[in-house]
């Protein structure tokens, strides 16, 4: 960041619908800061959150040039959110745009909203502006996998930038749909064996049927698919034979089966995917317009998704027979039929029933691509359930990975149907298509290092949950080393991991240096609660609705990830004057960064040891986690803390009264 | 790298029971790679010390500081005018730092804040190993680069011995056999023949004292 000399600031006051009229009188408030404030813009408005406003605002960004905002009025979290989306549509950086609140009980009065405007109008001012970096990127996309899922991909990419795809192997269903095609590479026999750089250049390195070879791309999208793998213990031990085939080799096959009896079996193999579903339902279609006698033998039906529905109304419309059975059932063959018996739910019976067909198709499992685990290593990507690509956390849905750069689309992170595939392929598109014009502009937000004080120790590196961090060497770094870490802008995620984990203090996070945040809690009331923005600051401002007293002694403060609150924030609150400090974060397996959650819970057991080690109690510290929307749990969480500091009394430690 | 572990806050503050203003000098050499003595652990350590002589109703000043290495005087100079100000120094360097600050400031007792442990390598973050005990006369070209004298239990030369249990030395079960690692590692190279060698016994007695390196070629006459 570096000092900014052209703020063109816009102050927005808003009365909430005449909420505010009767304490605050706002033209009073705009006349004194008109006459103190340095500032491009001011006006007051009546619904600042209404949708016409919108429109006049962004007229506004652009009429006056604007480019930092104070809005002034309520804080609901919803609106603060708005505003921040609508500002960087508008080329405002979120971080310069600063929310007032008006409602601050025993503030609300006019003297108190011009004291509270101006000291935020004065931050605004006197600090650096987020500075912007032109980055040039490579538009070309490498995409790894050559199945039917890659060729997908491949060819929505390649309609605005150039794609490679590589493959393993040299016969994959996907070759015939792209080769040939502009904008499209194929190459087979070629193996990805490591990764150099950052997002926009990555330096990929191969083994090409043999030989090693290396190239740069943009962006990277694996699509290595899934296999379909039987396991015959999940059918009683039965066998593939000529009358029953496994859901794949019965798609792969074109048999006529019209004037046959033809059961497909769901629910024994497959269980966590809708892949075998969709997939049944549009063969049993398919076959029943052909006219075979098809039934489908389920023990629930899985339809929960677009489409499935439908198919599967179309289905039962044509004629296909719908049989529920419950718990395990039985395969006989014969030369002459495939006899099936299971357990009705519905009818109480005691006999089992029999279904006799031609022709039985069982639903298998899908297995991660053979060279899955190899791939994660080398990218440095993450799995998850049974060892496909991409973690188990909603924030990684669709496509995301842990690095910046580097998608998943299709099967690669677990068994999806067509209809998925295709939103994931446009999403896919949407994120390579970011590196498509050459040039990428991002706010220079990453963490800056401080030489001096890198030790290069790699701990920084290591903790980074997105592969942001490289060390560099140059002779202007002024260390023994001459070298010292850098996060790059691109892959960066800013979630300050690194810099709560730096033995040297050598790493801040722009807008959450230790000075600011220390500075926060220098005199802190009883208790202090680190939030990590994604659940317990929200779980916050929605508690304050339920149950505001409960804020009264109490200091909230923000970070970005539960990754950056730092041992020494919990140390230095109770030295400064807390009688206990909470970490509210999120839920486990739900970090937006990965492992942030994990590493605040780690950082909590060294304070409860740090604490136990000079006698002062480890319950004065809590981790709590939660979501956004547990505003009731936030509070519970701040009685329950609230009682226990009561009963251990006022913190002896504290040497800042 | 240096390995050091921090102290127990109850051992310092033991040492520094008689004092009422001290200084923890950092460093952020080998103990700051090793996430025990840098500007990071300086203040946390810091801020137990305050607390816990405040909670004794004895109050402390702690001062803070961490210099580039500890173990060059160039940069010991930097902490002359903290020094000054305390009683006692607690130096989180290794063994070196801490010796070499004492002998610097002769006038106020410098205490350690760490033990130091070994010479070793950092597999990850939070786990270091030892992989040379510095003897003076490296063997490492006939055990396929893998210290017998820092990583086998009895330091044996010519091992393993009767002791070595599927690639796990008898002293426990989380401890590598040195001598199966380089068995192992001899017969990746296909130098499986140098088990064979007999490497003769070293002369452990220290007939010159402690250890000096000096390079005439280098040192330059100053008066
Ligand atoms: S953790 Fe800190 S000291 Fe270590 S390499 Fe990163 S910036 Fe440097
Ligand atoms: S802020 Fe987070 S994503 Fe960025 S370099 Fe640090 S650890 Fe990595
Ligand atoms: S004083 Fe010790 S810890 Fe510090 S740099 Fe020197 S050898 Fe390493
Ligand atoms: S033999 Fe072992 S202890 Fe001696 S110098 Fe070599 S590595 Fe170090």
């Amino acid at each position: 960041m570096s000092k900014n000399t052209n703020i063109r600031l816009g102050v927005y006051l808003c009365d909430c619908e005449g909420k505010l009229d009767q304490s605050i009188d706002l033209n009073k408030v705009k006349a004194v800061i008109q006459s103190r404030a340095d500032f491009e813009y001011i006006r007051i408005a009546n619904l600042l959150c209404g949708t016409l406003e919108k429109e006049k605002i962004v007229q506004e960004i652009d009429k006056y040039s604007l480019n930092r905002l104070l809005i002034a009025g309520c804080t609901d979290p919803f609106i603060k959110r708005q505003f921040t989306v609508l500002a960087e549509e508008n080329g405002i950086n979120r971080y310069e745009v600063e929310f007032v609140n008006l409602l601050i009980p025993g503030k609300e009065n006019t003297e108190g909203a011009v004291s509270i405007i101006n000291e935020v109008l004065l931050q605004m001012q006197t600090r650096g502006a987020v500075v912007y970096e032109e980055i040039d990127v490579l538009p070309e996309v490498l995409v790894i996998g050559c199945g039917t899922e890659g060729a997908a991909a491949a060819l929505a990419v390649s309609e605005n930038q150039p794609v490679t795809v590589v493959d393993n192997d040299t016969f994959r269903d996907g070759i015939s749909l792209i080769e040939g095609k502009k904008n499209i590479t194929v190459k087979t026999g070629v193996k990805v064996v490591g990764l150099e750089g950052f997002p926009g250049n990555f330096l990929v390195r191969f083994l090409d049927n043999g030989k090693h070879a290396k190239q740069s791309f943009g962006a990277i999208i694996i699509a290595l698919e899934a296999q379909p793998s039987f396991d015959p213990i999940k059918y009683n031990g039965v066998e593939l034979g000529e009358r029953i085939l496994s859901l794949s080799q019965f798609v792969k096959n074109d048999r006529d089966y019209a004037g046959q009896k033809v059961t497909f079996i769901l629910g024994q193999a497959d269980q966590d995917s809708l892949l075998s579903y969709a997939t049944a339902l549009s063969n049993a279609i398919a076959l029943q317009e052909k006219g075979a006698d098809v039934s489908i033998l389920y023990d629930d039906m899985k339809v929960s998704a677009d489409e499935l529905e439908q198919d599967y109304e179309l289905a039962r419309a044509r004629g296909v027979n719908f049989l529920k059975y419950n718990g395990d059932l039985q395969i006989l063959t014969t030369d002459v039929a495939a006899t099936v018996r299971y357990w009705e739910p519905f009818l109480p019976q005691i006999e089992q029933i029999r279904l006799i067909s031609d022709y039985l198709v069982l639903a298998e499992d899908y297995v991660p691509h053979p060279d899955t685990a190899d791939l994660a290593v080398v990218l440095d990507v993450r799995t998850g359930p049974g060892g496909f690509f991409q973690e188990d956390n909603v924030h990684f849905l669709p496509v995301m990975s842990n690095r910046e750069g580097i998608y998943f689309v299709g099967s690669c992170h677990g068994p999806i149907h067509g209809i998925e595939l295709d939103k994931e392929v446009e999403t896919a598109k949407a994120e390579v298509g970011r590196f498509a014009s050459g040039n990428i502009r991002v706010p220079a937000l990453q963490p800056q290092v401080t030489a001096e004080q890198c030790a290069v120790c790699l701990t920084c590196y290591r903790c980074c949950p997105h592969h942001a961090i490289e060390i560099v060497h140059d002779e202007s770094l002024n260390n023994m080393y001459n070298s010292a870490a850098r996060m790059n802008p691109l892959a960066c995620r800013r979630c300050g991991t690194c810099a709560a984990e730096c033995p040297g203090k050598a790493i801040q996070l722009p807008f959450y240096s230790d000075e600011e945040i220390l500075q926060k809690v220098s005199k802190p009331p009883k208790l202090v609660a680190y939030a990590c923005e994604n659940s317990g600051t929200l779980a916050a401002e929605f508690a304050k609705s339920l149950q505001p007293e409960l804020q009264e002694n109490l200091q909230i403060v923000s970070v970005p990830c539960s990754g950056k609150i730092d041992a020494l924030f919990l140390l230095k609150a109770l030295e400064q004057g807390a009688d206990g400090v909470l970490l509210l974060v999120c839920h486990k397996e739900n970090c937006k960064y990965v492992w942030g959650n994990e590493r605040a819970d780690k950082r909590k057991e060294q304070v409860q040891r740090r604490l136990a080690e000079i006698g002062l109690e480890g319950d004065r510290v809590d981790i709590v986690h939660l979501a956004a929307n547990q505003g009731n749990q936030f509070n519970a969480s701040v009685r329950s803390m609230v009682d226990k500091i009561n009963q251990l009394g006022s913190n002896p430690g504290k040497v800042i009264k | 790298m240096i390995v050091v572990e921090n102290k127990s806050v109850e051992d310092i503050l033991q040492m520094i029971a008689p004092y009422k203003k001290v200084l923890i000098a950092g460093c952020y050499g080998c103990v700051t790679v090793c996430l025990a003595g840098g500007e990071k652990e300086v203040g946390l350590l810091a801020s137990q010390i305050r607390m816990a002589r405040q909670k004794e109703g004895n109050p402390i000043e702690v001062l803070e500081q961490t210099v580039e290495r500890q173990c060059d005087k160039e940069y010991l100079d930097k902490f002359q005018d903290n020094v000054r100000e305390v009683e006692a120094v607690v130096s989180l360097a290794c063994g070196i730092g801490i010796q070499y600050l004492a002998e610097i400031y002769g006038s106020v007792p410098v205490l350690p804040g760490v033990n130091t442990q070994f010479l070793g390598t950092n597999r990850d973050v939070g786990q270091w190993e030892e992989f040379c005990m510095a003897c003076g006369e490296c063997v490492l070209d006939k055990t396929g680069g893998i210290c017998p004298i820092a990583r086998c239990s009895k330091s044996l030369l010519n091992g393993p011995c009767g002791g070595s249990q599927d690639g796990k030395c008898e002293i426990s079960k989380d401890v590598d056999c040195a001598w199966a690692l380089i068995y192992d590692r001899l017969s990746a190279l296909g130098q499986l023949d140098k088990m064979t060698e007999y490497i003769p016994a070293k002369n452990w007695h220290r007939e010159k004292g402690p250890r000096k390196l000096v390079k005439e070629e280098l040192t330059l006459e100053r008066d």
